[in-house]
């Protein structure tokens, strides 16, 4: 067999996917991030080596999420892309004729238009990351309850209770209230998924036409509360995909097709990068008032990569084909 | 020795200060410019400015105190317009005043420049400036003609697609045939305040990134004023501000240029003009089909959000030009 990885490193979770030629999904892998993207990225380049059947064969990388330039440089991709493009390109493909893609990831959330299968529109949260995944992870560990049953919990309410969505600390606060009122827990995890919705629609959703077919994915996606409420909120029907919480990486994988279909070769380093012991370093440059925190990566106790001096002067210090973007 | 006059880079630095320079420099004194924007000269002026102004008025307060030490003056006037029935941000007006209070810094010229009842109120300000250096008023009046050429020359340069940085080089070394950038297949219209896209601190190199990523980047600047004037006043009522105006004509205008792939608002986190100005041009910008990107600026300085979204709004724009998801240009 012959294929395409894509790696989607966010900041919740780390996913790798496995394509063949004809773009159809062999392998997904779902892990959580928890701050050690390198090791993360390793421990699932292993797994992904594993369950694949001897003899396959890797034709290109694709990267793509927050930490998708780090990852990038470790693996030697073909595509660096950005996490917009990537879901855009993975869920056209998957779901022919769609008009709207709800994403919610770990720490930002996005909308993309689509009109004839091309992105019209998009945007991202902006400077504040309420309404997003890591909130409703932080409040289910506050309730105590297993963010797995969120959703089915939150089906079971009968009346919502209104909880402020404006700001994820005030949410909270509504919801403290709302507790010590008596309210059932299925109501108030209910309405935090109204007020989530809510806040979604009307910060990122802001004067956007959302159109039939609509698909929501991103990890949030699990969460059957937050579906219930967006198809109460639209008044659409709301599907989730298969594979819509490695969306991300189908779009990186299938990026890094067509990047190696146009070089001709690829520049993944294989499945030894799993192996292979690699460091990440930052320092303060003091060339300048800028104060710029230069990030090395080391590879066997050789820098191959550096980045975040506004000036260069440390990046280009590497050379050139090792530059990522 | 002559008198040092220091000129904070910041703010409609972007607009007069070739104007501001040769007119000083005719009346026999020394210009300082304060250092380009970095991370040191932000953290100075947040750690002084008061909380609720806007990111480029707080990066000023840096500005001016990377000048304190340097000059004999600093040249910050009072500006609340600079043309006939127009205001300048109300923020502008009371910078002299919120500067004056802070610790060793130099005399300020806070002189006021008002011509919001006629143009020729301008005399006043010269005049008044003039006499700190002069009292010959022949001279001051020639210092003024001489700057204004200047002031023309600049704006020429800007209207032939230069940016401030290279016009200003442009005029330094007095070069005859301007550069003129490489034309690109992607044209986008960058719309925002002078003093946030073109401070490549500020905007992180908003520009310049554009360029790499391979699209032509036109701004607000780059047209004549009469035409971006007579763009806006196609809205049903006039907008205050001239900066505003501005930037609303030039948008009207490029949204209807054939070439224009795209448009890019950047605004100030927290600036009142603009949240009317962005919110009127998206409009405008979304019933016409133009892809439209919003950005703001504030004081983090994560490179990566900005990054995502431009490169997105590229691809956005490439595919939409190609008409198919398969044709994107990658910029791995």
């Amino acid at each position: 067999m012959i294929g395409y990885v894509g790696i989607d490193v966010g900041s919740v979770s780390t996913n790798l996917v496995f394509i063949d030629d004809g773009g159809i999904i062999r392998e997904a892998i779902y892990l959580r991030t928890q701050g050690k993207p390198i090791e993360t990225v390793q421990r699932g380049l292993k797994e992904l080596d594993g369950k694949l059947p001897s003899g396959t064969k890797v034709q290109g990388v694709g990267t793509t999420g927050s930490g998708r330039h780090l990852t990038g440089v470790i693996i030697g991709a073909d595509a660096v892309k950005n996490e917009i493009t990537a879901h855009a390109v993975a869920s056209s493909l998957l779901v022919p004729g769609l008009h709207s893609i709800l994403e919610i990831g770990g720490q930002d959330s996005k909308i993309i238009i689509l009109r004839n299968g091309v992105v019209s529109d998009f945007a991202m949260n902006t400077v504040c990351a309420a309404g997003t995944g890591s909130f409703l992870d932080q409040q289910a560990g506050r309730l105590g309850i297993p963010i797995e049953k969120f959703g089915e919990i939150a089906l079971q309410s009968k009346s919502s209770v209104r909880i402020a969505g404006r700001c994820a600390v005030f949410a909270e606060s509504d919801m403290i209230h709302k507790q010590q009122m008596g309210c059932g827990l299925p109501d108030i995890l209910a309405g935090l998924c109204d007020a989530l919705v809510r806040n979604y629609l009307n910060n990122v959703g802001k004067g956007k036409e959302i159109l039939a077919p609509v698909v929501f994915q991103g990890g949030v996606a699990a969460n059957a509360g937050m579906v219930k409420a967006f198809e109460k909120a639209l008044k659409l029907p709301v599907q989730v995909p298969p594979y819509y919480d490695v969306m991300g990486a189908v779009g990186a994988a299938l990026l890094s097709r067509e990047a190696v279909a146009r070089k001709g070769t690829s520049r993944f380093k294989g499945f030894g990068v799993a192996d292979t012991d690699y460091q990440a370093g930052s320092f303060e440059c003091s060339g300048c008032s800028n104060l710029c925190e230069v990030v090395e990566i080391a590879e066997n106790d050789r820098i191959i990569a550096r980045w975040g001096d506004r000036c260069s002067k440390w990046s280009n210090a590497i050379r050139p084909e090792e530059k990522i973007s | 020795m002559p008198v040092k006059v220091g000129i904070p880079r910041a703010l409609l630095y972007y607009y007069y200060y070739p104007l501001w320079r040769t007119f000083f420099e005719e009346l026999g004194a020394e210009v300082v410019l304060s250092s380009p924007s970095t991370k040191g000269v932000l953290t100075e002026g947040l750690k002084y400015a008061v909380d609720e102004v806007c990111l480029p008025v707080k990066l000023t307060f840096g500005h001016v105190l990377d000048l304190a030490g340097k000059v004999d003056l600093i040249f910050l006037p009072r500006l609340i317009s600079v043309k006939k029935a127009e205001y300048i941000c109300p923020k502008f007006l009371g910078l002299p005043d919120m500067i004056r209070r802070l610790a060793g810094i130099p005399p300020l010229i806070d002189v006021n420049i008002d011509r919001y009842k006629s143009n020729n109120d301008i005399c006043l300000a010269v005049k008044e400036v003039g006499r700190l250096f002069t009292h010959n008023h022949f001279k001051i009046w020639l210092a003024y003609r001489r700057s204004l050429k200047v002031h023309r020359r600049y704006f020429r340069l800007l209207e032939l697609g230069l940016m401030p940085a290279e016009a200003l080089a442009v005029l330094k070394d007095r070069v005859k045939n301007e550069p003129l950038p490489e034309p690109e297949k992607i044209t986008v219209a960058l719309i925002g305040h002078p003093y946030n896209i073109h401070d490549p601190y500020v905007s992180m190199n908003i520009i310049g990134r554009l360029r790499t990523l391979g699209a032509n980047v036109i701004t607000a600047e780059c047209l004549p004023e009469k035409t971006a004037g007579s763009y806006a006043s196609r809205l049903p009522k006039k907008l205050f501000w001239t900066l505003g105006q501005r930037m609303m004509g030039a948008a009207l205008y490029y949204l209807e240029r054939p070439d224009l792939s795209g448009m890019i608002h950047v605004a100030a986190f927290g600036c009142g003009p603009d949240s009317m100005t962005g919110e009127l041009i998206e409009r405008r910008a979304r019933t016409m089909g133009m892809p439209f990107l919003s950005l703001t600026l504030d004081e983090h300085t994560g490179e990566a959000g900005v990054i995502t979204r431009l490169e997105a709004f590229l691809d956005m724009v490439s595919w939409k030009m190609a008409g198919t998801v398969g044709a994107i240009k990658s910029s791995s």
